[in-house]
């Protein structure tokens, strides 16, 4: 019987293995890379040229100096002296004697586009201008155009008992919620956002989680807890740690958040 | 050399890349040599050579005269309508309100798919409003359709494809049908809202644009093919959006976040406010940087600048911080002259964002306290 060649005297073969297949994908992204910079290069050097017949920046500065000066800017303080012709002739009419003209003196106008409050000891004050519907108390003629800021309270009876929607309470300022609906609680009890009436919240407000604070219940989480972003609630009580870890959270993450700054080489953690 | 048939080694590429990297610092080294000599001046040293009068501010010029209060987070976002005197805000308490500015009735408060919202916009003719955040998608809502069952504004359209957060959207000027974000995902994209479809996208991986978020976006009035956009990668740059491929210009300059950019009135400029706690100016034209605006603290800290806009002439210039001030900047003068802030009735927290009406009669502000509060002037003078 023929004996097999014994297979100490052969070369151990390895083990058959597949070849990885050729990095295409990776090499074309290079390739992509380069073909951007070659763009870039031809853009910079088409700036480069181009640069040098800019304009300097004084120039420049002209121009929004000019700009700047030939618009007027209802935000800006005025200390024009100039007196326009409407102005002078209210001057000139409520340097009279008052007489019964009380209603004249004590009226708002317009001048130079602001109104303007004539205060003279010789003259009982009228009523205030309504000047919320922008039409003057006084003389029909007069257009006041307020600045529509300078709106007085919705509340017919003083301004200290003016809610700040637009329904009046007989409550002082301190005691007006949060929605249109007049309270009578104060605000350091929690009014339910939205809901007409009010409860009284056992826990003070530094406490109240969003949404979760009605009905004498408190939203108090463990002193410490923890939350993958973005489930972190917003509670004022709760520390959130977080073990975020993705890139494209942002910094302006409510709660807790890793985010990435250009010029901060790790990833940092804002935590509310 | 054709994408489609690599031919060269990868030794090879990486050594072509190596050169083209060298070649490109190279000419960015010799563009800033030349356009540093073209800055012979900053605005302030124009304007005090002009002999230009600094802004000054009486006690009660600068008032707080409404105070909105009724979110329960954050304020994160506002913006006011063209017209009508509307505000939308966005908070972190999940919900969008439409304010009356003037009366400071709520009139929609909208409960929003998803809370974690960053950005909010009114469209041109305030017939609705966008928004965006965590969620990677911008919502829109007719603010004149019909309410849910539950009484809240149904989404009327989902604009889907951003593959990060949206930091700030914005609908192009005049036109309800189109808005641009900026994103996470580093890129801008303009979106045609009727079909929901995204018509271009400014930047991304193989295009040239950030690299980094995009924090803040801005488009020009005057010319609403042009918009800037700020980002983490402490760049400003400008996009035409009839050319996505490249943005039109880059600027350099600041050494942080680039957080808010905003287009000065005349749309030849535009100011951006960072992290380092400078805000700057740019011309688009010609990529000078005409003022850096920084006020050094006691403490030699410069609180990081959330967000800024231009009062409507452009002689001030309003910047949030984090630290709650609110500075009115001279922007002719580079002077701070008067800080909000420090006034009666100022917000408790940091500012977050700030937004001018249409007419330019009022800023409004919004906060981490969750107020937002309208800042007008006081106008009331004595008659000698």
């Amino acid at each position: 019987m023929a004996t097999a060649a014994s297979s100490s005297s052969l070369p151990s073969l390895p083990p058959p293995s597949p070849k990885s297949p050729p990095d295409l994908y990776g090499k074309r992204r290079d390739t992509a890379r380069l073909h951007m910079l070659d763009r870039e290069i031809t853009f910079l050097e088409v700036e480069l040229k181009n640069v040098e017949a800019l304009q300097p920046a004084s120039a420049c500065c002209k121009e929004v100096a000019d700009f700047v000066v030939a618009n007027s800017d209802p935000l800006l303080p005025s200390r024009s002296k100039k007196n326009h012709r409407s102005c002078r002739f209210w001057k000139w009419l409520c340097g009279l004697p008052c007489l019964n003209l009380s209603w004249i003196c004590c009226c708002c106008f317009c001048c130079e586009g602001f109104p303007v409050h004539l205060k003279l000891p010789s003259c009982h004050c009228c009523r205030p201008c309504s000047c919320c519907s922008c039409s003057c108390n006084c003389l029909p003629s007069i257009n006041c155009s307020l600045p529509k800021w300078l709106c007085c309270c919705l509340c017919p009876t003083s301004s200290s008992n003016c809610c700040k929607g637009s329904n009046c309470c007989s409550f002082s300022k301190s005691s007006c919620c949060k929605w249109s609906s007049c309270c009578s609680c104060s605000r350091s009890k929690c009014c339910k956002w939205r809901r007409r009436s009010c409860f009284s919240c056992s826990c003070p407000e530094s406490k109240c989680c969003q949404g979760s604070c009605g009905f004498g219940n408190c939203c108090i989480l463990p002193s410490s807890c923890s939350f993958q972003c973005p489930s972190c609630p917003s509670c004022c009580s709760c520390k959130c740690s977080c073990t975020c870890s993705c890139p494209s959270c942002p910094k302006v993450h409510p709660c807790c958040c890793c985010t990435k700054s250009f010029w901060r080489s790790a990833f940092c953690c804002f935590c509310c | 050399m054709s994408l489609s048939q690599p031919k060269m080694s990868v030794a090879e590429l990486k050594e072509r890349h190596l050169a083209a990297t060298d070649t490109l610092n190279n000419l960015k080294q010799r563009l800033n040599h030349t356009r540093r000599s073209l800055l012979d001046t900053d605005l302030a040293g124009y304007a005090r050579s002009q002999g230009k009068s600094p802004v000054t501010f009486g006690p009660t010029d600068l008032v707080c005269c409404r105070t909105l209060q009724g979110h329960t987070g954050k304020v994160y976002s506002l913006d006011w309508t063209s017209e009508r005197n509307r505000i939308v805000s966005a908070s972190q308490d999940g919900r969008l309100i439409v304010w009356n500015a003037l009366t400071r009735q709520k009139i929609h408060a909208i409960k929003l798919p998803c809370a974690w919202v960053m950005a909010t916009a009114f469209s041109p003719t305030g017939q609705s409003i966008t928004c965006g955040g965590l969620d990677s998608v911008c919502s829109i809502f007719n603010l004149n359709s019909a309410t849910d069952k539950d009484g809240n504004l149904p989404v009327s359209r989902t604009l889907c494809g951003h593959k990060g957060y949206i930091s700030s959207c914005q609908y192009v000027p005049d036109e309800d049908t189109h808005l641009i974000t900026g994103s996470g995902d580093q890129t801008c994209v303009l979106w045609d809202i009727t079909t929901g479809l995204k018509t271009s996208v400014f930047g991304g991986e193989f295009q040239s644009g950030h690299t980094a978020d995009v924090l803040s976006i801005s488009i020009n009035e005057s010319n609403s093919r042009m918009f800037a956009s700020g980002s983490c990668d402490t760049t400003a740059r400008l996009w035409d959006t009839r050319m996505a491929s490249r943005a039109v210009r880059t600027f350099h300059g600041h050494e942080g976040d680039v957080n808010s950019v905003k287009l000065f009135p005349d749309g030849n400029r535009f100011g951006t406010g960072s992290e380092d706690g400078t805000c700057r100016l740019f011309d688009i034209r010609t990529g000078h940087q005409l003022q850096v605006y920084c006020q050094k603290h006691s403490d030699n800290e410069t609180p990081p600048v959330t967000s800024i806009t231009f009062s409507i002439s452009g002689r001030l210039l309003f910047a949030g911080y984090t630290n709650g001030d609110c500075y009115v900047w001279d922007t002719l003068l580079a002077k701070v002259v008067l800080n909000l802030g420090s006034l009666q009735d100022s917000h408790e927290g940091r500012i977050s964002c700030l937004g001018l009406a249409a007419d330019g009669s009022a800023l409004c502000t919004g906060s981490w306290d969750t107020n937002l509060k309208i800042w007008a002037f006081g106008g009331h003078r004595r008659m000698i």
